[in-house]
Parts: C-alpha cells; structure tokens; sequence
C-alpha cells in the first residue's frame, strides 16, 4: 500500500539541511490508449425521437440475455417474445423494463393541472413537487416491453429495486387477468473480460472527484492544494515522494466545479442587472487552470466533466474545451476526456463516470449504497440504464454505447457522499475492481488505485480549524 | 557562513517582516529544493528554541501515515500544529513522514492563511512550479506555443465548420446566406477573431454590431445574375450596412438581404448604424414591402439584446481603430470620395482625387458605389468634396438614390447605400481593394463620425426632398 511503502524511507526532514536532496523520476507511461472513441459526438442532430435507443438497446442485449437464460434454467427453455406467449406456459421472455412511478415527476403533469386546476379539493398534484431523494412509492408498477407489445409484471420480483431502462429476462408465464407471473429473473451479468498483464513494480492512478471550486469553500482549497503537492512530489518525507512518483496517472471524475458556479441569474434576473457582472464559473475555471498547471507539469492528468461543469448536459458529457485552459493546455499531459471515460492504463482496463449514472438510479431504485448501484449496473452489463428517461441522453440510434462490450478491471463513479471499493467476481472468473469516488469538497478525500495488485486506498488531507478537536477533523477522534 | 546565511534569512522573514514561511515559500525564495527547505526550517527551529526558549515561534508540521478506519486503511496527510503532533502520531499505525510545514510569530487560528501564502508564491512561479519538487516528470514538457496554437485553431476550425455547415443547413427561412456564409467561414483568418467574422457574416440579419460604429462597411456579394434587377433594387435599398471586414474584425453586419447573395458594397462611411438605418430603411420602405421594415426593425430590436461580449468586443475594436486612425484622419474632413468607380479601383491607396463634376454621370450608369472607405486615401486629400444623395429614376421605374461627390462642404452627406445590384465586377475588385485600404477605413470613420453629429438635420431632410 501506499503509506507502508512511503513508510520505508528513512524520515530525514527533521535534521539540519543536507546537500543532496533525492529527486524521483515519474515512472513512465508504459502504456496507454484511450478508447472512449464511442463516447465522442461529432456533429449532433436531436430530431431523432428516442425510441430507437431503446431498440437497439434491446436488440444488442438480446443475445447475452438469452445464453444468460439458458445457463440458468437450462438449455431448453423456451425464448418467447410476448406476441408469441400462451397462457399458462412457461417461459422465458427478454425486454426492457419499464417502471411506471407516481411520484416521477413530469412535466406534462405540472403544466396541465397548472393550467385546467382541477375540481376536486383533494388533488395532490397541484403544485410542483419540490425535489426529492428517492421518487419511489410501494404503487410503482414494472412492466415489460420487447419489440412490439408491453405487459404487467407480478410476482418475485423486487418492483423497488429495478429501473425503467433495464434489460432483463424474466421466467415465468401469463396468467389470465393479462399479467406476467414472474418466477426468476436474470440480467445480462458481466461481459467477457481480458486478463490484465502483471506489472512487476507497484503503480499508482489517483482518482479525484468533485474538487469544487469556486464553491467558496477554504477548507477544501487547502485540501486541494495539499492533493497536488503530494501528488507533484512537493510534500512528504523522501519515502513519501518516491511513492508519489509511482502514481503514474491523474484522473479528475467531474465536478471539478461546484454547484454554486452554475448561478441561474441570468435567467431569472432583468438583463440591465446581470449586464456586467461575469459568470461565477470564470473565476473557477481560472483556478482550475492554475492546479491543473500544477499537476500537468509534473504527471499524466485526465480531466473528465462532470455535472456542473461547463460542457454540454446530456450524457455522454463532451471533453471541455482547451481554451479554458490556457495555462495548462500547453503540457501535453493534459488530456481533455469524455464522461463516461473508458481507458486502458498500462495493461488495466478503466472505466468510470462523474456519477450522474448512479445518483440517477439512486433516485428511483431502493437501492441505498451507491457501490452496490454501481456493481448493480455493472451486473446489467449497462452503464446507465436510465438514460434517456430520466437522465439525460443523446439520441444514438445506430448502438448503444453504454453497454459494456468488455468488462473493465477498474470501474469507477465520482461524486459518491462516500469512499467505497469493494472486489467483485463474475461467473466467468473476471475480477473488477469498483471504486465509488467520494466528492472531494466535502471529504477530502481522492482514491489511490494499486495497479498491480488491483486493492484502493483511500487518501485524506485536512488542516486545521479554529476548533480544538484536530482529531476530529482527521478522522481519528474517539 | 553560507550555512547560517538562511538561517538569517528565516529569522528575517520571521521575525521582522512576521511572514508565514511555509517550506514552500522558502523553497522558491531561496531557490532550494522543497526538502531542504523543510530541513531549513526544522533546523532554525532548533536553533533558535536552544538560544532562547521563550521565542515567539509558532511551527505546523505535516504528519502523514495509515490509519485504519472503517475497515481498510486509509492514508492521511495533514498538517497539525505544534501541539498536536504526538497526539496525531500516536493514533497513526504507520507514519510515513514527518515534517515543518511553516513557521509564524502569531499563533494561527486555521490554516487558512498558510493555503494564502502557497497561493502567492504559487501564483508567481506558475511557469516552473515544479522546479524545487522532488519528482521530475519526463514527458511534462511544454508545446511549442506555434504548436498549441495551432491544434487550438484546428479545434476551432472543425467546430466552425460543423457550426457552418448546419447554419447553411437550416437557412432556408432566416438568413438566406447560406453560401456566403460558409464561404466567409472558409476564408476566415484565424482565432477567434475570425469566428467572429464569419459570425457576423453569417448573421447579417441580425443588426448585431453596434451603434457606435463610426464607419461602416458592406460587404455584400453580389448575386450577378440571380435578382432580378426590381427585386435586387428592393432589397439593396432595404439593406443597411453590414460591415464585413474580412480582416479587421469590425463587424458593422446590418440588415441581411433577404436573398441568397448580399451584395458587396463598400459603402458611404456611416458613422452611426442609428442615422444610417433610419435612413436606410425609410428608402426601403417607399420600395420594400412593410414586412421588411418590420424586420429591420424586429432586428434592431434585436441588436440591443447584444450579447455584451460582442458589443463590448467590437466596440473596444472599433474603439481601437478609431484610435489609430484618427491621427490620420485629422486632416481629411468628411465623406471625401472619389466620384468615379473605376478611377476608385484601380488606384492605390493613395490616389489622386479625381474632379467631381464630369464623373457624375459615370457613377449613375455604372453600377456602382465608390465605396467611402475605399477613398480614405483620397480622404486626406479632398476636403471639399463631399458626398451627397442623389435620387433619380432610373430606366426601370425604379427610384435609386446615389451617393454622389460634389464638391461642397460636407453638410449634406446621407448614408444611403447605392443599391444597384448590377455590380457584378465590382466585389471581386472590392474585395481585393478593400485589404489595402483597410487603415483608411479607420479615418473614414472618425470622419463619418463627426460628419453624422453635424449633420442631423439631414434625416429629415431626406423627408423633405421626397
């Protein structure tokens, strides 16, 4: 791990000054290919409806979910499609899941009842439902959808747990009053996977999100400034920096502005008072460029966007633009990626999002623990299976690009409430490693991911505060 | 001793000018690697706690270590004062380093300042900011600025050319410079000044540039044989000025022709869109249907919702420009301009002026307007001459107002365009005119300007005339 491995060195800054001081080389880029080639959009045209997503979702799932079908119940199940269903025959049917929640909000909702008030006194819609953390209710519905009809689905099934958007196949039969009687489900489960080379010398990738700037918070700041000066090798004792120059790759995973920059002003406000005054996002964007100077010049960083940062607001998220950057375009270092982000670093398959894929389906799931979504999605070989229904989504029609064509060794989300990493394997002997990247402004804390042998840390940076209880801040309190 | 000179120097820092040196701090102002820095001040501290024990010196360190929380093992860097140091390092498992973070005279509530203090040394060192670390990086080396700018322009350019390439797509009803449009963004320039060229190209319609424009230019490509000659007269006359300089970004873009083609004109120098406008669109109105001036003025509207940064931008240009030219400009007075067309294109830039009387007849049967611009350099010579609107009907039953010179003195200068569109020749010729005249378009404007604030009287005279 990281901190034994700095623990090695022998401490030797609390001495007088010696004449030679150790400088460390980065380790190399031994290497490296960056395959988000399917994320990237070219010129865009939204008149597509997005029907055809959903269609070309299912139509690439169907074959993983119907090998998956017939591993689990066998050989000689019957793959029906629902035009094709008799009563009271058992079968195995693979669509896309639909959930049919109350408390979704929708617009067309808001604006009718807005407009034509009902009459009744009791109506429960009449104004517009303020934000909430979880939109599920115990009245929501599945229902299951293939190419042609949609049908109700009961039984043992957990209706809480499920999005709208999955594809999975169901076992059971239809009964009588028109609904499908679930007895087993399954999903896609992992995609094949390449086994990693082995490395011999341990390598770091740090993975940060949600450094929130311009958010007005001083005490992440002093975070920040501490996360660069370990990671460029300023900080530390020698052992401390000969581990650091083993972190071979910088990834930011989003939000690396805060919230507070996306000031909805100028809308709402009359023209004469917003004339002059500049966007919040500038004087962040400029920070933002100052610490990726820093960390350009001394290790490999990609930059993805993430939900409040200025790019474009459907996924998949667009690299920013190089000319926010004056200062730090000028290292090839830099590299500007999409979000999602898929690469592969010195042999390791990564992959990981800003987040919004899993905080979406923690809005409409039961599903309390973001690293359980994010082994959730992984388990339904789909990155974001919500999009395009309640997140938002560009209108692909050709593929689906947020199936996982191969399983990654690393997949990560930021902008977690919470660190998390947890070792999973799948039924084919593939091992991932899922890293939920907690959000920088509000913990301090980045992920150090040991490429060789596949385990996480955490890494923490405080300062201190006016209040006595130093080891509260750290963590380290009774 | 060069050993004691920097404890000298931290006890300067430190006592006298009480600044917070962090190791950072030092490393930069001392030129000296982070670590040695680090051992500077631990060994200041030493020494000056043994000389004197009651010394008013407050130190932070930074202790990092694991720490076992939650289940895994978690790596902790923090930086703690003085007093909590062994109490943070006890409750570390394994503690990976040790060190001065800074010193002060004052005991620090928080670490705010110490972030201060990095921030500013850091700010003034950003281009070697890793100059005193510890880790070097081989494959950090700076582009060439050529080269950056470069892939920053081709970034640009292929962005541009998606944006062009749907805007011509959705012409159709708005603009109807699809063509020129694209073809104004192919021959842009570079940078964002040429994104903003072809922006104001592509939207001519809109009234986007401003009211201070003191001169305006219209580039308008002549769609030869595509108007019929009526229709070209109506919409050249119900055309303002869209100043398409293809190299100096100043983007006067008015009025857009309705049709497929803008005409390129150099025109009279406008000095404000607002006098020019009014003008142009009541000539336009007498020939143009309402709808049209129904637009112009739908598109004023839309000039004032700006977005500032193109005001503010073309303003400070024009602003610019109006400060190098007008120096030049001092000498000429107003609207001087050569009355022949021909004699206008094929001078230099400074051309003799040709006599005003005898060539006013050649202005009405070619097609024409002698661009005010284009003579800046006669500009300087003429004072006497001066530009004035003549109307007339022409042989097709059209009214066409014509910008002649007469030699006068500069009371009476309207703005109206000449809106024959029979140019054919002439926007190759313009075009290629118009880059060596392009500084004397800056004293045209200075000229234009103080011209139009003197003569306000002559929108309403060009009531009276009708």
């Amino acid at each position: 791990m990281f901190s034994e491995q700095a623990a090695q060195r022998a401490h030797t800054l609390l001495s007088p000054p010696s004449a030679n001081n150790a400088t460390f080389a980065r380790v190399p880029v031994a290497t490296y290919t960056n395959s988000s080639q399917p994320f990237r959009l070219g010129e865009r045209s939204f008149s597509r409806q997005y029907a055809h997503i959903y269609a070309t979702r299912l139509i690439q799932m169907r074959p993983f979910l119907e090998n998956r079908a017939q591993q689990h119940w066998g050989s000689g199940v019957g793959v029906k499609k629902l035009c094709e269903l008799q009563p009271e025959e058992k079968c195995c049917v693979v669509g896309t899941l639909f959930k049919a929640m109350p408390l979704q909000p929708s617009i067309l909702r808001e604006v009718s009842e807005e407009i034509i008030p009902p009459v009744s006194a009791f109506q429960h819609n009449l104004l517009p439902q303020p934000p909430r953390s979880k939109y599920i209710h115990p009245d929501d519905e599945l229902v299951l959808e293939d190419e042609l009809q949609r049908i109700k689905l009961k039984g043992t099934i957990d209706v809480s747990k499920l999005v709208t958007g999955t594809v999975l196949a169901v076992f059971g039969s239809v009964r009588d009053d028109g609904k499908f009687l679930v007895e087993d489900y399954c999903f896609a489960d992992l995609a094949p996977q390449k086994p990693a080379p082995p490395l011999d010398t341990d390598r770091f990738v740090l993975l940060v999100s949600g450094l929130g700037l311009g958010g007005g918070g001083g005490e992440s700041l002093l975070g920040t400034q501490l996360l660069v000066d370990v990671v460029t090798g300023q900080l530390g004792d020698e052992g401390e920096q000969c581990s650091a120059a083993h972190v071979s790759r910088v990834i930011l995973a989003g939000n690396l502005l805060s919230h507070s920059t996306q000031s909805r002003d100028s809308i709402n406000k009359a023209k004469y008072l917003t004339k002059k005054t500049q966007a919040a996002s500038v004087e962040a964007v400029k920070m933002l460029d100052e610490i990726l100077l820093q960390l350009s010049a001394s290790v490999p960083v990609d930059v993805m966007p993430g939900e409040f940062d200025p790019t474009n607001y459907t996924l998949p998220q667009q690299p920013l633009h190089p000319c926010m950057f004056p200062l730090a375009t000028a290292y090839s270092t830099l590299q500007l990626v999409t979000n999602p982000y898929q690469a592969t670093i010195d042999g390791v398959r990564f992959l990981g999002t800003s987040g919004q894929n899993v905080s979406d389906i923690f809005r409409y799931s039961s599903m309390e623990d973001h690293l359980e979504i994010l082994e959730w999605t992984l388990r339904v070989r789909h990155i974001s299976p919500t999009a395009p229904d309640t997140l938002g989504c560009y209108p692909f029609y050709k593929t689906d690009p947020f199936i996982f064509p191969e399983c990654p060794h690393v997949y990560f989300c930021g902008n977690t409430p919470s660190f998390g990493s947890k070792i999973i394997r799948g039924p084919e002997d593939q091992t991932v490693l899922l890293v939920t990247v907690p959000d920088f402004s509000a913990t301090q804390t980045a992920c150090l991911v040991n490429l060789r042998s596949l385990a996480c840390q955490p890494i923490s940076f405080s300062g201190f505060g006016a209040e006595d209880d130093d080891l509260g801040g750290l963590g380290l309190g009774p | 001793m060069a050993d004691q000179l920097y404890l000298e120097n931290i006890d300067e820092f430190v006592t006298d000018q009480n600044k917070i040196v962090t190791y950072k701090w030092l490393s930069y102002t001392l030129g000296v690697h982070v670590n040695q820095a680090k051992q500077m001040l631990y060994d200041y501290v030493e020494r000056k706690r043994k000389e004197n024990s009651g010394a008013q010196l407050h130190v932070t360190y930074l202790v990092s270590g694991s720490l076992i929380q939650n289940g895994h093992s978690c790596h902790k860097v923090a930086v703690v004062r003085e007093g909590k140091l062994e109490a943070v390092k006890s409750k570390l498992a394994v503690t990976a380093s040790i060190h001065v973070y800074s010193i002060q005279k004052a005991m620090l509530k928080d670490s705010g300042p110490l972030f201060n203090t990095d921030y500013d040394i850091l700010k003034s060192n950003l281009q070697n900011c890793s100059k005193f670390s510890a880790i070097q990086c081989a494959a950090a080396v700076p582009r060439a600025p050529a080269e950056s700018s470069s892939s920053s322009k081709k970034f640009e350019q292929s962005h541009l050319h998606m944006s062009s390439e749907t805007q011509a797509n959705n012409e159709l009803t708005t603009n109807g410079h699809g063509p020129p449009a694209s073809k104004q963004v192919s021959q842009q320039p570079k940078g964002i000044m040429g994104m903003f060229a072809s922006k104001a190209a592509a939207k001519t319609q809109e009234t986007n540039k401003e009211t201070k424009t003191e001169a305006k230019e219209v580039t308008n490509a002549s769609a030869a044989g595509n108007k019929a000659p009526g229709k070209g007269n109506m919409m050249s006359n119900f055309f303002g000025k869209a100043a398409m300089n293809k190299f100096k970004v100043n983007l006067d873009s008015e009025q857009a022709v309705k049709e497929e083609k803008i005409v390129e004109q150099p025109t009279v120098s406008v000095t404000e869109p607002k006098l020019a406008t009014p003008a142009g669109l009541k000539k336009s109105s007498k020939k143009a249907e309402p709808v049209k001036v129904l637009q112009k003025e739908k598109k004023r509207g839309k000039r004032v919702a700006l977005s500032d940064d193109e005001t503010k931008e073309t303003e400070n240009m024009r602003k610019k420009r109006r400060r190098i030219k007008l120096p030049e400009s001092d000498s000429s007075e107003d609207e001087v301009f050569p009355d022949s067309p021909g004699a206008y294109e094929a001078e230099s830039p400074s051309p003799p002026p040709p006599p005003s009387p005898p060539l006013e007849p050649v202005p009405k049967t070619e097609p024409e307007p002698p661009s005010v611009k284009s003579s800046s350099g006669e500009n300087k010579r003429k004072r006497k001459r001066v530009l004035k609107s003549k109307t007339y009907l022409d042989g097709e039953g059209c009214i066409v107002t014509e910008k002649v010179y007469e030699s006068e003195s500069c009371t009476d200068s309207e703005e109206e365009l000449n809106m024959k569109t029979s140019s054919v020749h002439r926007p190759p010729a313009m075009t290629v005119k118009k880059e060596p005249r392009e500084e004397r378009k800056g004293p045209k404007k200075g000229t234009a300007a103080l011209g139009k604030a003197n003569r306000q009287v002559s929108i309403t005279g060009f009531f009276q005339r009708k």
